[in-house]
């Protein structure tokens, strides 16, 4: 056994290598596939009821645009992709698999930025996609307005809030290493409270509501409450960008696990 | 080849591992001993990078491990077996581990082979036993064909079968030029698995040394059984040639300090009958027991005295 000497991959490929693996990981596992599976029940599901509701409405002469099935489907059905970008970070501490992962990419940097990048996307693709099925199966059964413009600006919404969300789980994720820890908590911040605090009818609460990440999704989706883009924006990125910081330095300082 | 330099891991006011120092070389088996608790996995664990030291440095093949690019061609570690997403497959968890260093899919297959894991590979890993998840830990190891192979407690849990396999499968990647370190917490193991022994207690190095060596350090103490039937004649003459003479009870002496033959001796110039003479060669664990002793973190009240007797 002499050491022979081989040129060493760069950095780009070993990080080409361990987004792979983060691909092939996330594929292996049945969690992923149900996560999906309830991700395309709710979207689509609730993009057709919704289609049915329009129908209803049709009488009154208020028809919402297609796109709204799949903002309204995402809405709840995010969370499927959440948990399952959520479990893709957790599940590994909670068997242990952090131990053969980080033999495997002992570059945690490396590491980070293959496991913010291939679960969040993915679950980002798999979200718009499911999003543009929902807004299609609206415009088919329904029959509401759907214009290639309004599709392409609402599925560019859906993606800022998966992507934010998804990294915003990724994040607390590994500063949190526990599944139950991690989901409540990006549950409280993305749906429970923002939709909780303000209907308590007290100021503080309603303002504190507003500094939460789902109240940017929230406003991103179904277009309340009455803040701008910018604003809305700033929560997401401000709120994806905090967790990704303390939990990146967690992965980075602190023992495997 | 693995290097450890003054590695120290403290958690809290808990010293795990205290200012360590020692080579481990390619081509040998070398056992890493040591009671439960004293600091061997936490080495290993620092050793690859898992754990960050308090102080000190590891290198494996030259450079520490986590700096590596492809740290599965440099060192295969089985840490601890259950450590796996019991939802994947061992052929899947096997292909991730390739995936992440461009290795083909044919070498996991090999692998696969090589620890006789067979159909199973393609179970998810929750149906697995103990045998099977180390047998995959194993391959999961080889995957790289790394020249540096680290196993904690590998053969814990095992079947004699499973440890004979085990046996056979470190001494072949040793006489294959590899580095070796095996650890384990039963000095029996190593009897016919380990060329040199690195005993650590309380996260402190025991003793880094080869095989006989720690044998042979131990039998200056040797000792002499002789069975007489006038123990008090024969104790009282030893004495008087200044051995340390124990009573052990149904006509028994334990002598230390002098040679079978001057025991032999003395009792043919007391004229005492002798209906035997042997040399207690210390066993093993009696060494190992020895080292370890003072460094045993938890042990049962009364059991020192237990194995002062012994």
């Amino acid at each position: 056994m002499t050491a022979v000497a081989v040129r060493e991959p760069g950095t780009p490929a070993v990080f080409g290598r361990a987004a792979a693996a983060e691909w092939l990981r996330l594929r292996t596992v049945r969690t992923t596939w149900w996560c999906l599976l309830a991700a395309a029940v709710t979207i689509v599901g609730i993009g057709v009821i919704m289609a049915y509701d329009a129908d209803d409405v049709y009488a009154t002469g208020e028809l919402p645009p297609a796109t709204a099935a799949g903002e309204f489907g995402v809405m709840l059905g995010q969370f499927a992709l959440l948990v399952l970008v959520l479990l893709a970070v957790t599940q590994e501490y909670a068997s242990g698999a952090i131990t053969p992962t980080l033999q495997w990419t002992p570059r945690r940097g490396l590491l980070l930025a293959a496991r913010l990048t291939v679960p969040v996307l993915a679950a980002t693709a798999a979200g718009v996609l499911l999003a543009l099925t929902a807004d299609i199966t609206a415009w088919l059964i329904a029959d509401l307005p759907f214009s290639p413009g309004d599709v392409a600006d609402s599925l560019g919404r859906v993606a800022a809030v998966l992507l934010a969300g998804g990294a915003l789980a990724v994040g607390v994720g590994l500063l949190l290493r526990s599944t139950a820890g991690a989901l409540a908590t990006v549950f409280l911040l993305q749906l429970v409270l923002p939709f909780l605090l303000p209907a308590f009818g007290v100021q503080w609460m309603a303002d504190l509501g507003e500094l939460l990440p789902g109240t940017g999704a929230i406003w991103m989706l179904l277009g309340e409450p009455d803040m701008t883009a910018g604003q809305a924006t700033a929560l997401l990125v401000g709120w994806a960008a905090l967790a990704v910081g303390l939990g990146g330095a967690s992965l980075l300082r602190r023992d495997a696990g | 080849m693995i290097e450890v330099r003054g590695l120290t891991k403290r958690y809290g006011a808990v010293t795990a591992v205290d200012d360590l120092t020692f080579d481990v070389a390619p081509g040998k088996v070398t056992g890493f001993l040591g009671p439960n608790g004293a600091g061997k996995s936490t080495t290993m664990r620092m050793i690859l990078g898992l754990d960050r030291p308090t102080s000190g440095s590891a290198l494996v093949g030259g450079r520490p491990f986590p700096r590596l690019a492809e740290p599965l061609r440099a060192a295969g570690a089985l840490l601890d077996a259950g450590a796996v997403h019991p939802g994947r497959s061992g052929r899947d968890h096997l292909r991730v581990a390739a995936r992440t260093h461009g290795i083909p899919l044919r070498r996991v297959d090999e692998v696969i082979d090589q620890v006789g894991l067979g159909p199973a590979a393609r179970r998810r890993v929750k149906g697995y036993s103990l045998g099977m998840r180390q047998r995959l830990g194993i391959a999961t190891a080889l995957i790289g064909d790394p020249a540096v192979l680290l196993f904690d407690e590998p053969m814990n849990g095992l079947d004699l079968d499973g440890v004979r396999w085990i046996r056979r499968l470190v001494r072949g990647l040793a006489d294959e030029g590899r580095t070796v370190l095996l650890s384990s917490h039963l000095m029996s193991e190593m009897e016919q698995t380990a060329d040199h022994l690195v005993i650590i207690g309380r996260g402190r190095l025991i003793a880094d040394a080869s095989f006989q060596e720690v044998m042979r350090g131990q039998g200056s103490g040797r000792k002499v059984r002789v069975r007489t039937p006038s123990t008090d004649q024969l104790a009282g003459a030893l004495l008087r040639r200044g051995a340390v003479v124990h009573p052990s009870g149904d006509g028994e002496l334990l002598v230390e300090g002098v040679t079978a033959e001057v025991v032999g001796d003395v009792a043919l110039e007391e004229a005492v009958a002798v209906h035997r003479l042997a040399e207690e060669h210390s066993s093993l664990e009696q060494i190992y027991l020895d080292l370890t002793g003072d460094s045993v973190q938890y042990r049962v009240a009364g059991a020192p005295e237990l194995v002062a007797q012994r």
